[in-house]
């Protein structure tokens, strides 16, 4: 009975939990996942993704409403978090623009459309002048024609006279006949009055016009619209250039594709081609007080390019190396420093806190101390100096750790 | 004809181009919180000593609330100095309480005991802390006025000059609406 009773209840459980997980979906994908790049929270393999959907899941089994869920996301990340963002004031606009977009471009191409096929058909109630039509006709029936007309006109009254004879010929119906008839004396009538316009300017000004006889009053439009998109081109040209040398390049997690340039919060290395060695490494001793390690390590790296062996930078250098945890190569750095300036102290110093603290040579290390102890130190430098031997000598003797000599931790 | 193309190229394109412009200027991860001027989260935290300790029992003092993991260099670069600036603020009525995060615990108790830390540390098992606080990028940190308002948010390594105009800022319980930014990882 029991029995019965559990396998009647485990389908209905087990629907319930793909339930849960279909609306832990249904939240999850109109999420945005905060370390990934267009990706939703439903779709992300990071492990913060994975902790949001285990949250979705808690709150859902706890009773909260899928935008109740929302909400709260939207309170901690803000309105950045939705994938479909709110129609709501800024938000609204994400709705809006595409549709309106839409319709831009499809009123755009209609006009277009339109223009294109307006210039192909002829003007439909543009009424034909009675002397060029005249003119015209007499030419057709005539068949003498005046040497006054142009290949065009020719071409339309050659055209005109082939009408009438498939109309004799009883290719062309009567109704067909008149339609294009009409069209084609207008379309050459058009082109006499076209062609007489400038013919009889012509004797006015006494000699040879030029085709383009109204541009001699500035540029023609045509030349504004070259000069206009040649400035565009050059503008955009120098645009993508400018941005995409700072995109191309290699750059940090979290870096800015514009190499910080337009932001402003960096790239001193670009306006350090002018400083001298003893400037930058001045800067970059600043930079390293103020806790800027980036651009601390530009000034040494540009101080490095005019002296490839230069002691103080790479002693400095090691020292950065050596708080961002990569012990190995500020050992190479402190070395090379040493290598010029075997009494460096900085490097010196450096050399003992990586061997001592990150690879466990505490031996190697007191003997780099005990060389900066034989030197000129300040009184501060020289306590702290007797200190760390003292601690590194007390690890040898009693495997003490330094851990056990730190403070309890307060509140 | 021509000033009417000009009109609509240049009606359509620079503003088009403008908007892509501020694009380029933006870090696309950076995320603005709305946590800023409000009431902060509550949460209760074990602390690496084994203790458990409630943010609501803070109370009355100014709170500099730092989120951190063992294996971010920025995490690194920054904890001597706020180590150097708990011990410079601690007879204020200033507390430090650092967030480990997406960590092992046997690394974030290295760390602790590399760079001597002897300001408390919790740990935030399923992160459930860092996304109540809207975390992105660490180090992140977090300041808290007396009343528990969160007074500035800094995502990325701070200076010990930064913390201390910060920390008197918020002493006086003045808001700074502007997140502050320096080199930062992205959580994982």
């Amino acid at each position: 009975m029991v029995l019965a009773g559990l396998l009647l209840l485990a389908p209905a459980a087990g629907a319930g939990g793909d339930d849960l997980e279909d609306q832990m979906r249904a939240v999850a994908s109109g999420l945005r996942c905060p370390v990934c790049q267009n990706l939703s929270v439903a779709d992300s393999t990071s492990e913060l993704a994975l902790e949001m959907r285990a949250l979705i899941r808690d709150q859902l089994r706890a009773g909260k409403r899928p935008d109740e869920i929302r909400a709260y996301f939207v309170s901690k990340y803000g309105e950045w978090i939705l994938l479909s963002p709110t129609p709501r004031g800024v938000g609204l606009l994400a709705w809006v623009l595409p549709g309106l977009g839409a319709l831009a471009g499809l009123g755009g191409a209609a006009w277009t459309l339109r223009r294109w096929s307006r210039r192909s058909a002829p003007p439909p109630d543009v009424p034909v002048p009675g002397a060029a039509l005249a003119r015209i006709r007499t030419a057709v029936a005539g068949g003498d024609l005046p040497g006054t007309l142009s290949a065009e006109e020719l071409r339309h009254v050659e055209a005109l006279q082939e009408l009438e004879l498939d109309h004799h010929a009883g290719k062309l119906s009567d109704r067909d006949y008149a339609e294009l008839r009409a069209l084609y004396e207008a379309r050459a009538a058009a082109a006499l009055l076209s062609s007489e316009t400038p013919r009889r300017r012509a004797p006015a000004e006494g000699g040879p016009v030029p085709r383009h006889a109204p541009g001699r009053r500035g540029p023609s439009p045509r030349v504004w619209r070259w000069v206009a998109s040649g400035v565009f081109l050059l503008g955009f040209g120098m645009a993508v250039g400018f941005f995409l040398s700072g995109a191309v390049r290699a750059r940090d997690e979290g870096g800015s594709i514009t190499g910080d340039a337009l932001t402003g919060t960096g790239d001193a290395a670009a306006r350090t081609d002018s400083l001298d060695l003893r400037t930058l490494l001045e800067r970059g001793r600043q930079a390293m007080d103020g806790q800027d390690l980036r651009r601390a390590i530009d000034f040494f790296t540009r101080a490095l390019e005019r002296d490839p062996e230069e002691p103080t930078a790479h002693a400095s250098l090691g020292l950065i190396l050596q708080r961002g945890g990569h012990p190995d190569k500020a050992l190479k750095a402190f070395d090379r420093a040493l290598a010029r300036e075997p009494s460096l102290p900085q490097a010196l110093w450096g050399k003992g806190l990586v061997l001592h603290e990150s690879m466990g040579r505490t031996a190697e290390a007191i003997r780099a101390w005990e060389t900066l102890l034989a030197q000129d130190l300040s009184r501060e430098d020289r306590e702290r100096v007797t200190a760390m031997v003292a601690e590194a000598r007390a690890r040898i003797a009693g495997r003490t750790s330094p851990a056990e000599n730190v403070a309890p931790v307060t509140r | 004809m021509a000033w009417k193309r000009l009109l609509l190229v240049f009606g359509i394109g620079a503003p088009l181009i403008a908007v892509l412009a501020f694009g380029f200027t933006r870090d696309p991860r950076e995320i603005a919180s709305p946590l800023i001027g409000r009431q902060a989260p509550p949460f209760d935290v074990r602390l690496a000593d084994g203790r458990a300790l409630a943010l609501a029992d803070l109370r009355g003092r100014v709170v500099f609330l730092n989120f951190w993991a063992s294996w971010c260099p920025p995490c690194r670069a920054e904890a001597r100095a706020l180590e150097a600036s708990w011990r410079r603020h601690r007879e204020q009525e200033v507390v430090f309480l650092g967030v480990n995060m997406q960590d092992r615990e046997d690394a974030a108790r290295e760390f602790l005991r590399e760079f001597g830390i002897t300001y408390a540390n919790g740990l935030d098992g399923g992160n459930r802390i860092a996304i109540d606080y809207g975390v992105w990028g660490i180090p992140e940190t977090f300041i808290l006025d007396r009343t528990g308002r969160i007074t500035y948010k800094h995502v990325g390594a701070l200076g010990g000059e930064t913390i201390h105009a910060k920390l008197e800022e918020a002493l006086r319980g003045e808001v700074s609406r502007l997140e502050g930014k320096g080199e930062y990882r992205s959580i994982r």
